[in-house]
């Protein structure tokens, strides 16, 4: 009977039916695609900040003071420590090593430069006093448990512009900065000779691959693979400086307390956590004798947005769940006002206020687990498609999400039809019947 | 016929406040609905329109992104020789306004010691250093993203204080309140450590000092090596700044520092559609819902409509009739709404930001008026009304 009684009010007033439970899927949608970009967006967000480069440099521990103005080191070759090449692939060895998702070492050499490509620095000079920065362009690197990852200034300053090719590791090849190129006249593959400036016997041959625009130091440079750096330098199998580039966690007020007055839990959720402290923390354990700080001004910039703009979408996301709560639960209290009528027959004919209370109820969640199932699947289409146009990729539908939403369902219906449901349960069945 | 139309309108009015009053329960629901819709509408309008602002302030924690350099800078290697004269720097400041921040930079390699209080060179003490002519007071706010400290002085900073950055503490093993002394050629100043900066770039190696005092130490004086300023706008107003810097300034290089304003436009143009999309879709669904709800109250008013027309109402005056109860309704629930929903917005701004959002006076009018449309457009399924039979409405038929 009581089935038939629910059947019933669903079959004879379908188009009735039919728009609460439009409205609630709408609403849940809504909620849906909401949660949806809100529990995805931090990861996003965190991959889009990496286009600003490396947040943390690593450099020698016994260093003397680097004497580096606007990125140009101006120590002689000679001075100064530096860090072996070999020991790089550890990197990705760290316990956060899928963070990681670039690394480049660096080695600056002042250099002079002529052409044509000659072994005497009598021919027409390009500059006498210029820099050869040694870095890895697409660098394939074999990690110690199997499987190669390719990194480079690529990964680590991704917005270095190239007109041309990359140079090719192993080749005397390189690029030349912008403004360089322009006062000489240089492009893509004139050959020109360099040599370290104080040592001009040991020259090599280089060939222009293209040209590069920075907006720093390297539009005034050469870049060259690191071998031929290391060449020039004298100084094989080492670099100066590294850059990392590292997904993290926006530092919160337990980042910021120091490691070392941690207690052991602490510090093991510390370190389990991939701050960009304990990102650095980790690195300068495989790296021994190596300093790593934290590029402050991409990596303090970065948190702080991130942060805010996870709780702005959090806000939003509120609002829409709010919104459509509210919507529904008022076209649910709308249902239930209007069937006076039906409450007064059903009274009269003896059903409690409990029976009759309980069939609305029933018929309420019924359609508030229809309603917030096709809600569910509208909103995982609608978040797909502005996961896709914003961020080119996805959120990942996740089951939590689902719960959520169909709790939030059922509740909200349920609450919107109780008041309504007990100012029925007070009425009296005779004037209602009467049409009064 | 004046005569006639006035007892009209007087009708037309009084049906309407029956209708209204008719029924407290609805008159509530569709209050709550059109108000509910009217408020988000309100708070994410005028939250998206500040938050985009926001964004472009919060991007100033990368520090400056713009730079002006001596035209010359790089035609050799060591751009220390090429350098500005101080005076572009009040031309610059009147480009920037209020909102930017400019800072002049004095860059020049010199020798420190630890300071004994003898002012005598020795040797074997000595490191090479670069020392930063600079403003101190505007060093945190060009570079808030460095752990700068603020010193506090009620009368500016004095000339003979120093921020040293991490590595050069370490390397001199100085610490604030210890006497430092520079010398560069025959000259020499003695200054106190204030401070430690850690930038994680090449300036932990340096050493900080007021402009003023970089001038005298190296002999340069009115000169500075580059100014950094820091914007705050979106892609567009960070382009036209640097178009109209460039023509103020014609003797110098302006340049924007390409990895910040690259990545920024980047992220603000995913952010802001990221936004708008979110925004957009949630005012949509709740217009839809809240037609939902109104049209299902609307439905039911059949008897009302049956009534009118059986004691001879016509039908257009009948959905004129209905059409003015819902647009009445709406100003009411837009009118309430909207006031809650900037006020909503104001503490949400406050919340995310730390900064109460600023309530944008069109917004308000713009979400009444939304909140309108949206209550009419739904009083239309009303229309069919129109072809409902009088007697069979009473008959109780469907």
């Amino acid at each position: 009977m009581f089935f038939r009684l629910v059947a019933d009010s669903f079959g004879r007033r379908p188009r009735h039916k039919l728009l609460t439970g439009a409205a609630l899927a709408l609403g849940m949608g809504v909620a849906t695609a909401a949660l949806s970009v809100a529990l995805d967006v931090g990861d996003r967000l965190a991959k889009e900040f990496r286009s600003l480069g490396a947040n943390l440099v690593v450099t020698p521990k016994a260093d003397s003071l680097p004497l580096e103005i606007g990125g140009v080191d101006y120590r002689p070759v000679n001075a100064g420590a530096y860090l072996p090449e070999k020991d790089l692939p550890k990197l990705k060895t760290i316990f956060w090593h899928n963070n990681i998702v670039g690394f480049a070492p660096i080695l600056e050499v002042p250099v002079q430069a002529w052409t044509p490509p000659s072994q005497t620095a009598f021919t027409p000079r390009i500059s006498n006093e210029t820099t050869l920065i040694g870095i890895w362009a697409r660098h394939t690197v074999a990690i110690p448990d199997g499987g190669n990852f390719v990194t480079g200034a690529e990964k680590t300053n991704p917005w270095w512009q190239l007109d041309g090719q990359w140079f090719t590791e192993g080749f005397s090849e390189c690029v030349v900065g912008k403004n360089l190129a322009r006062k000489n006249r240089l492009q893509a593959g004139d050959v020109f000779s360099v040599s370290e400036r104080a040592n001009s016997a040991a020259a090599v041959a280089l060939k222009v691959t293209g040209i590069l625009s920075t907006g720093g130091v390297e539009d005034d440079a050469i870049v060259a693979p690191l071998s031929v750096a290391q060449k020039l330098a004298r100084k094989p199998g080492v670099y100066r400086k590294l850059y990392v580039s590292a997904l993290t966690k926006p530092e919160d007020a337990f980042a910021r307390k120091d490691p070392k007055t941690m207690t052991p839990v602490e510090y093991d959720r510390w370190f389990c956590t991939p701050y960009i402290s304990s990102i650095a923390l980790q690195i300068s354990e495989e790296l021994p004798g190596t300093d790593v700080r934290v590029i402050r001004r991409v990596a303090e910039g970065e948190g702080q947005i991130l942060t805010h703009v996870q709780m702005l979408l959090w806000l939003v996301t509120l609002a829409a769940m709010l919104a459509a709560a509210l919507a529904v639960g008022a076209s649910s209290a709308a249902s239930v006002i209007e069937r006076q009528v039906e409450i007064g027959l059903m009274k009269a004919l003896g059903a409690g206020s409990g029976t009759v209370g309980f069939l609305l109820a029933a018929e309420q969640l019924l359609l508030a687990f229809v309603g917030g199932g096709v809600g569910y699947a509208l909103g995982i289409i609608l978040a797909r498609l502005l996961g896709e146009k914003i961020f080119g990729a996805a959120p990942e539908p996740t089951l939590l999400v689902f719960f959520v939403v169909i709790g939030l369902a059922a509740l909200v219906t349920l609450l919107g039809s109780a008041i309504p449901l007990r100012h029925a349960s007070r009425i009296e069945p005779a004037p209602i019947l009467r049409g009064e | 016929m004046m005569e006639l139309r006035k007892p009209n309108r007087a009708m037309f009015w009084r049906i309407l406040r029956r209708l209204l009053g008719a029924n407290r329960g609805r008159l509530f629901v569709m209050l709550l609905a059109l108000g509910a819709g009217a408020a988000v509408t309100a708070a994410l309008l005028n939250l998206q329109v500040d938050a985009k602002r926001r964004l472009t302030t919060e991007f100033r924690s990368f520090g400056a992104n713009i730079v002006v350099a001596p035209s010359n800078a790089h035609d050799s290697a060591t751009s220390l020789t090429a350098l500005l004269n101080e005076n572009v720097v009040p031309s610059i400041e009147t480009q920037a306004g209020r909102s930017g921040v400019v800072a002049p930079f004095l860059f020049v390699v010199g020798r420190v010691q630890k300071g004994d209080g003898t002012l005598i060179p020795k040797k074997q003490d000595q490191t090479d250093v670069v020392i930063v002519g600079t403003s101190l007071y505007e060093l945190p706010l060009v570079e808030p993203g460095w752990r700068v400290p603020t010193p506090f002085y009620f009368e500016g900073i004095p000339s003979n204080v120093c921020f040293l950055g991490q590595r050069t503490a370490q390397a001199l093993n100085a610490k604030d309140g210890d006497t430092l002394d520079l010398f560069y050629g025959s000259h020499t100043e003695q200054l106190e450590v204030i401070g430690t900066v850690s930038a994680g770039g090449a300036e932990d190696n340096q050493i900080f000092v007021q402009l003023a005092t970089a001038q005298r130490l190296s002999g340069l004086s009115g000169q500075v090596s580059l100014v950094q300023i820091s914007y705050p706008g979106s892609p567009t107003q960070i382009r036209s700044f640097l178009a109209n810097l460039a023509a103020a300034v014609p003797n110098a290089d302006v340049r924007p520092v390409t990895q910040f304003t690259e990545g920024e436009a980047r992220i603000y143009n995913r952010i802001s559609g990221l936004l708008t999309a979110t925004v957009g879709i949630v005012l949509l669904l709740t217009a839809l819902c809240v037609m939902a709800a109104m049209t299902n109250v609307a439905i039911e008013r059949k008897m009302d409509v049956g009534l009118m027309k059986a004691i001879g109402g016509a039908t257009r005056r009948v959905v004129r009739l209905f059409l003015a109860e819902a647009a009445l309704l709406g100003l009411a629930g837009g009118l309430i709404g909207a006031a809650l929903g900037i006020l909503l917005s104001i503490g949400l701004g406050k919340a995310v930001f730390g900064v109460a959002a600023r309530p944008r006076l069109i917004v308000y009018p713009v979400a009444v008026g939304l909140t309108m449309l949206v209550a009419i457009l739904s009083a239309f399924p009303l229309r069919r009304l129109a072809s409902i039979r009088p007697a069979s409405v009473f008959r109780g038929e469907a």
